[in-house]
């Protein structure tokens, strides 16, 4: 064997992938020639630096958006006959998520009677201002309905809704409800991930703070429950610590989750 | 995956927690780029479940999810038009490690980052092949599907491969030290 056929079958042999017979030939010759020796070993210590190389973890986020892409997928199938149920009998054990919709349906009902009882009963002397305001009222409750009716639609649409509201540059208070509020109960992951992280740019707002604290015992997913101590976290959210030490000794809580509280306490 | 094909989506969260370490492992030292490599498994698993019909019980399920990836990470290379950012480890020491055993992390470090440097100046088909059959521990059977090549030719580019990234490796040691 000359310098030219070790060369071409060093690499194989650094590998372990030449037969016997072969491997002798070459470590023969290896052995024999300093050269081939240099290049035998550089190519060993190359393949042993390459297996010590760390393995990079990914984040959570990707862990999020997969697991969300899974559920939207599942929706959008209409296959978990079983699951929607299940979702249907846990919705209607949340009491908080009934009066969202009726009171808001009653208000803006009422607003929209009061605004014609002004002009049936003639009330000619009401000024500008007031029928302004009025028709402020009706739009706001129109709004707040129509937020409400979103509830009810597919999710495909409900995600929309709370990526519009979290673009939204300037929110007002309905829209950072909104926001708190699919993050406490809608029942898709996705959108509900969709609204935390849509609650980040306002995280030094206290109201913020709070209603994502407040979520974090009612959620049941550990995916949203570590992206919701991942916020707590970058909102150096002290109040939240009895709440995540709470957390972090909770047995039926997913190891994950324990650990990240863990962290988490030990960062606040 | 069968299960996913047959419309067990579920069984997609089982396939995602064994095998995305492996595979953002994988794409991470493809691409050099940790958010490319974390957009370019989301990708994979989405298609996975997008062309769950296309899955065919031949062969490792992981040989089929190397092939989405690679396509996948030929489109970002092709939408970037951008080859792999090398890490320079020079970037990688701002602070000093007081940590017990520091001289030896440090020097660690150093070398991962001079072998990242190395594999980044890899051709593309050449640090692919490598990081499949070295890395991911998969056979030269597999990794020739993966390229839809011969496992002759799978063999040799990795072995041509392994040869040329010890040359680059002991090149930029050189440049280092002077």
């Amino acid at each position: 064997m000359n310098c030219k056929d070790c060369t071409e079958r060093m690499a194989e042999l650094a590998d372990g992938k030449l037969d016997e017979k072969a491997a002798a030939l070459v470590r023969g010759h290896i052995e024999g020639c300093a050269d081939c020796s240099r290049e035998f070993g550089g190519l060993r210590a190359t393949l042993e630096a390459l297996d010590r190389l760390p393995a990079d973890a990914p984040s959570h986020a990707l862990r999020a958006k997969v697991m969300g892409h899974i559920e939207s997928e599942k929706l959008t199938l209409g296959k978990e006959a079983a699951w929607a149920s299940s979702l249907r009998s846990a919705r209607w054990r949340q009491p908080a998520r009934r009066p969202s919709w009726v009171p808001a349906l009653l208000g803006a009902l009422g607003a929209c009677a009061l605004l014609v009882l002004g002009f049936v009963l003639g009330e000619r002397n009401a000024t500008q201002r007031q029928l302004a305001d009025l028709r402020v009222r009706v739009d706001t409750m129109g709004q707040l309905v129509e937020q409400s009716v979103l509830q009810k639609r597919a999710t495909g649409d409900r995600l929309e809704t709370v990526l519009t509201a979290a673009r939204t540059t300037k929110p007002d208070d309905r829209v950072i409800d909104g926001l708190i509020n699919s993050l406490a109960f809608d029942p898709s992951v996705n959108v509900r991930l969709n609204a935390l992280s849509g609650l980040y740019s306002h995280a030094d707002q206290e109201v913020v703070r709070a209603g994502v604290l407040a979520c974090l015992p009612r959620e049941s997913n550990p995916m949203v429950q570590v992206s919701m101590i991942d916020f707590l976290v970058a909102a150096k959210a002290r109040e939240s610590s009895p709440e995540l030490r709470k957390l972090s000794l909770d047995d039926k809580a997913d190891a994950d989750v324990r650990d990240s509280a863990r962290r988490a306490i030990d960062l606040l | 995956m069968l299960a996913v094909r047959d419309g067990d989506i579920d069984c997609m969260g089982e396939l995602f927690e064994r095998h995305h370490g492996p595979l953002y492992g994988y794409l991470s030292k493809l691409t050099g780029n940790r958010a490319a490599a974390e957009d370019i498994s989301q990708i994979v698993f989405q298609r996975m479940l997008k062309y769950r019909h296309t899955y065919r019980d031949e062969g490792k399920f992981t040989s089929w999810m190397y092939h989405l990836a690679r396509r996948c990470a030929s489109d970002h290379f092709r939408k970037s038009g951008s080859a792999p950012v090398s890490v320079d480890p020079s970037d990688l020491d701002d602070r000093p490690d007081e940590a017990r055993g520091a001289d030896q992390s440090a020097v660690a470090r150093d070398d991962h980052a001079l072998l990242q440097k190395a594999l980044g100046r890899l051709d593309r088909d050449d640090r692919e092949v490598l990081l499949l059959s070295r890395l991911q521990e998969l056979s030269f059977t597999e990794v020739a599907a993966i390229l839809e090549c011969s496992v002759g030719a799978a063999r040799v580019r990795a072995h041509r491969a392994l040869a040329t990234l010890r040359d680059l490796y002991f090149q930029i040691q050189k440049e280092n030290i002077t």
